[in-house]
Parts: structure tokens; sequence; C-alpha cells
């Protein structure tokens, strides 16, 4: 289960297909959870999920598109739960676009992200050469403050890229929480993991409605 | 003068190195994802390799040697993306060498430039370390220990049944009776295809995606395609439809053009079902690893404690002919560490080793000693009035401690403490075996 932003829609998706969320709702500051039915609750960072699902310390995880394409895990991407919608972009700050400029004065163009491998794969694949400054937080400080030339990082409504003067240049993919599940685990608990992808799929559909 | 100043900056430099110190690595250090491996766990890994090794010895497959280092260029013959991954080094004339990354490519080679004459078909085995360089981030090792076999010069669905039967018999000797069996075929995948008529560019966008497991990604390219609703659909969910035969039968009345290659693989589990197989295998066609060096089958094998299949293999009948001598070819490879891992899940803590620390082995009681090994007791012999018996029994997991006592010995017996007297001691310990 992904902390944060992802947590509360997860909750209540799971709640939805009929899994046991009971537990989860307590809140508290414990991390493991343990329903009645003995399904066993791994509540943690979202950058983590893919790592313990990977491990097979988790059987299946929720996690963002997002992490999944920094991350890369070697697990099974089972279904998309469309919430926690949001886009992965290029944006720099308003006004003309400088980022032509920057490659043909500068050959190189300064970005700062949480998401290297996300960034440099996008500039790899548009011919363009990147010098990449990772950063923690607070991404959109990065051009405004002359760390950087532009920023890739997540929005969801653009709120805070308009409020520090930041445009969006490129969309680089679509992001939304996804189902995944261990390589292993997939195979070996098969029946139990397609019974509940189905009947999240169905909760996934419901609410589309 | 020059070469003292350097003298003493190296002995000062060295002086200070403390245990923390973090350019020079600790005394233990090993390369990034290498490692020792201790007694206990040889001695269980070596469990595991013989075990195996008499499995496949059971149903005639010979085992071969390949030598650890190949050169560069032979192995990207029959896969250039397998290296990626791979030790590389140089020769004495510039030539790129690397450290094998995995056993098949090299029995493959030797097969087809070794064996062309033999008239087939050959069944051979191996075991043996291949190397990786480890991704960062990631608990996996260099080093490999892999065990498998090759059934080359043999086609269709007995010689499929008779590969999955040895890994799942292999398996089941070693002590994963509950591992479970997931076959893909992608024959059957590029023949739903072929009958759909789906372009090369969307096929391989979809490879794109079933390489990498993202069966969201699949589902969206398969569902922009323009082709009829039921055939959407069903390829669609191709990656996520699992079960035995039934799977096969629903493919094949959707898209007829792919029913030869449905039924092939219907054959291959009615011959599994008949030697028992069924509860252990699992027709999965999301198995769709390295979509262009397999050719038909696609077998992993998966144990409870283990992350990542203990096994993988299926057929690939085009990668002999890379070698010169064209033969189809189906086989796997096991990961030891990983059949290992699972089995120390199942097992209870591992009993004593059969042997006995005997003082005065080393001197008084040389011909004694002499006698138990000739009998096949292990002897670990101390010197007369050793007193560190028992801690060194304690310390290596010995289970028998023994001492002169008149013309007997005294032997204690560790598993349950108890205290025999004997004169015949070959006798009665062998009785305890």
């Amino acid at each position: 289960m992904p902390l944060g932003a992802l947590y509360q829609d997860a909750i209540a998706l799971l709640g939805a297909a009929g899994v046991d969320v009971a537990p989860l709702q307590a809140g508290g500051r414990k991390l493991v959870f343990e329903a009645d039915d003995a399904t066993v609750f791994i509540t943690t960072r979202p950058s983590d999920v893919p790592t313990y699902v990977e491990a097979g310390a988790a059987d299946i995880g929720i996690v963002g598109r997002d992490v999944i394409n920094e991350r890369r895990p070697d697990v099974y991407e089972l279904l998309d739960l469309r919430f926690g919608e949001c886009r992965m972009v290029y944006a720099t700050a308003a006004g003309e676009d400088p980022t032509p400029e920057i490659i043909a004065r500068l050959g190189v163009l300064r970005v700062a992200t949480k998401y290297p491998q996300i960034a440099e794969a996008h500039f790899l694949a548009t011919g363009r050469q990147v010098e990449l400054v990772k950063v923690n937080g607070s991404v959109e400080l990065g051009p405004l403050v002359g760390l950087a030339d532009g920023i890739v990082d997540l929005v969801a409504t653009g709120t805070t890229l308009r409020e520090n003067g930041l445009v969006e240049r490129e969309q680089i993919f679509h992001s939304s929480a996804r189902l995944i599940a261990n390589r292993v685990s997939h195979k070996l608990r098969a029946e139990d993991i397609d019974a509940l992808t189905a009947r999240l799929a169905q909760a996934v559909a419901a609410e589309a409605v | 003068m020059s070469g003292s100043t350097s003298g003493c900056a190296h002995s000062a430099r060295k002086s200070s190195v403390s245990p923390t110190d973090p350019i020079q690595p600790a005394a233990g250090a090993l390369p990034s994802g290498a490692r020792d491996v201790l007694p206990v766990e040889a001695a269980e890994l070596r469990e595991v390799e013989d075990d195996l090794r008499a499995t496949f010895a059971r149903y005639g497959y010979r085992e071969v040697r390949t030598p650890v280092v190949e050169f560069a260029h032979q192995l990207e013959r029959a896969d250039s993306g397998g290296l990626d991954r791979a030790y590389r080094l140089f020769d004495e004339a510039g030539r790129v060498l690397v450290l094998r990354p995995d056993m098949t490519i090299p029995v493959a080679r030797l097969i087809a430039t070794r064996l062309p004459e033999h008239p087939g078909p050959i069944r051979v085995s191996y075991t043996g370390p291949s190397f990786r360089v480890p991704q960062p981030g990631k608990p996996v090792a260099s080093e490999h220990r892999q065990a498998g076999a090759e059934l080359v010069g043999a086609h269709g669905p007995e010689a499929d049944a008779e590969a999955v039967l040895l890994l799942w018999d292999a398996l089941r000797s070693a002590g994963l009776g509950h591992a479970r069996i997931g076959l893909g075929d992608v024959s059957v995948t590029d023949a739903v295809l072929d009958g759909l008529g789906v372009s090369a560019d969307a096929r391989t966008r979809l490879a794109r995606a079933a390489e990498s497991r993202d069966l969201v990604e699949w589902r969206t390219e398969a569902s922009a395609l323009e082709i009829g609703g039921p055939e959407r659909d069903l390829l669609a969910g191709l990656p996520a439809m699992r079960g035995h035969a039934e799977v096969l039968d629903e493919i094949a009345e959707t898209v007829p053009a792919a029913a030869p290659a449905c039924e092939r693989m219907v054959r291959l589990l009615e011959l599994l079902d008949q030697e028992g197989l069924h509860d252990a295998v699992l027709v999965d066609l999301g198995i769709l690893r390295d979509w262009q060096y397999y050719s038909g089958l696609v077998i992993e094998a998966y144990a409870d404690g283990a992350a990542l299949p203990v096994a993988q293999g299926g057929r690939y009948d085009g990668l002999a002919a890379r070698f010169g001598t064209s033969r189809s070819a189906v086989g796997f490879t096991i990961e030891l560490e990983f059949v290992h891992r699972a089995l120390a899940g199942v097992r209870t803590r591992r009993p004593l080793d059969f042997g006995l620390v005997l003082v005065g082995g080393l001197d008084a009681l040389q011909a004694q000693a002499a006698d138990l090994r000739a009998g096949g007791i292990p002897v670990i012999a101390l010197a007369t009035g050793d007193l560190r018996a028992e801690a060194l029994a304690a310390a290596e997991g010995w289970r028998f401690v023994g001492q002169p006592e008149g013309s007997a010995l005294r032997i204690v017996d560790r598993a349950d403490g108890a205290v025999l007297v004997s004169t015949t001691a070959l006798e009665d310990l062998s009785s305890l075996r």
C-alpha cells in the first residue's frame, strides 16, 4: 500500500472490490496490518512499493506509473486502477520556451528532477543532450533560482507549476495507479490474484460510470 | 630522493587506515555481487546439485562442460542482447572475451560445433557457474550456480513433455515437490497475431509490453487495433489467460488460424497429465520472455521462498543454426541458489552432521580412526587430552564426541545426549545412521 497521495483512493477501491480494509482505516502508527481473513497489508513510501513486491515481501502492490517507469522493477503490471491520475511533464519558466536557444548555444540542457531515469530516457529519445540535477523535493524551485533550465516532474492540476511561474512544455506520459504482482506470487497464487484482479477491474469500471 | 618521499607518504597513509575507512575496503570486502560460501551452505548446495545430476543421469542426459571464458563475438551470434550484463575482458591479442552470462548458449555452441555427426536426439546436462554484472540496488549475486539439461534434435509435444517432466522430477528430487511449472508458448501467441493480421509495428509494441510484463500496456495496444470485437477482446486478454487446456480451446475457437499451435500444446498437456503433473502445471500465456530467442514452449518454475523463478527454459529451434548446424532444441536452466533458498524455507533445522570428533584420534587411537573412516564414518581427530572436543563439535555441527575409556570408547550422541560405551564403535555408530 502506497502511503501519501494514493493511499485513501487505494483503500476505497480495495473496499469497493470487497477486500476487508477495516484494519487500514483504524490508522495509528503501525506499518503492517493484518485483516481477519489473514490478508497482510504493508504500508510504505510509494517509491518502495515495487521493491517490496519485486523481492517477494509482498505478493501484490499498488503504485503509480511514475514510480514504475523510474524504477523499472521486474514485476507484472496487471491493471490500470484509474485513480491518482497525473502527467509526467517537462516544464520551464513562463514566457518563450528557452529550450531551443539553450540547446543551440550551450549544447546541453540542465534539468532538475526527482526522476532521473525518466528524464534521461525522454531527452535521449528526443535527441537532446541533458545534464540532470537530482533533487529530492520542491523541484519547481530549480529554474527560479538558476539551479536548472527546466524540470521534469509529476503534475496533477498544474497549480503548483503556475504558482511558481512555470509552464508545461512537453508531456512525457500519463500516469495513474497500477496493480503490480511479484513474478512468482503471480503464478503460485494465480487463482487468488486473478480473482482479486477481476474484482478490482469491476470496481474500476463501476467507478468510471 | 623522490622514491623515499613517496615511500614515506605510503607508509603514513597505511598506518592511518581504520576498519571504517571508506577508501580502503575492509579485509573481507569482495566485488559487488560476489560472495563466499561457507561449509554448511556448501554442503547443502552440493546435495541439491547431486540430486539434480542424479535425475539428469536417470533420463540419459550426459554431462558436458564448457569454458567459463568465451569470445564475445561467438556468443553474440546467438543472442545480441544477452551480453548486456556480461563481464568483459581482453585476451593477449586484444580480442573481447566474456565470462559466460548463461550456460544455454555455450552448450548450444558445443553441440553444434563438437557433435555435428551425432545422429540425434542429443541429451546433455551441465552444472556450473555463470556470471552477470549485478544491477545496482537489486539483491542479485554476480555468480549464478546453474544446472540444466538440453534435448537437441527432437521436436513436437513429446520432446517438450520430456523436458517439462525432467525439470519437475529434478526439482522434486532436490526436495521441491511443491514447485509449480508455468508454461507459455510463443508459437501460440505468434499464431494468434498472424491469424489476426497484426502489423509488424504493432507486434513490436506488443512484444515490448509482453517482455516487460506490462499487461496494461498490452491491453491498450491490442484494444487500439482495428480487428473484430471478439478477436480484439481475446488478444487484449491473451497474456492474462491461464489455466489448462480450456484456455487453448478458447483461443482456437476464436482464432481458427491458431488451432494447430493450440493443438500441439493441448497434446503436451495430455502427456503431462498422464505423468501426474496436472496440478503442478499452469498454462499462462503471459509467460513470454525473450520473444526473439524462443520459438515455442516457454517454461518457468516457481517455488515458495524464491522471489524469482527457480528455473527457466523453453524451445529455441533457431539457436543451433546460428552456430552452423540447424537442430531443434528444448531445455531449461535451474538456479541452484534459488532452489536452495526455497528449500531453506521448507526444511526444518538442519540435522547434525554424521561424524565423530575423536579425542586421541591423532595419536593413541590412530588405528581406530582409520577403521572408522574406512567404514564410512567421518572422523575429526584430536590429540589425546585435547579439551576442545565439545566446543569443536558444537561449532561445526558434528553429532558424536568420543573419548577413550579403558580399552573402550565413550561416545556422546549430541542429538539426544545419549552416552554409549563401546568396544565395537564402527558397528554401533553405523547402526545409528
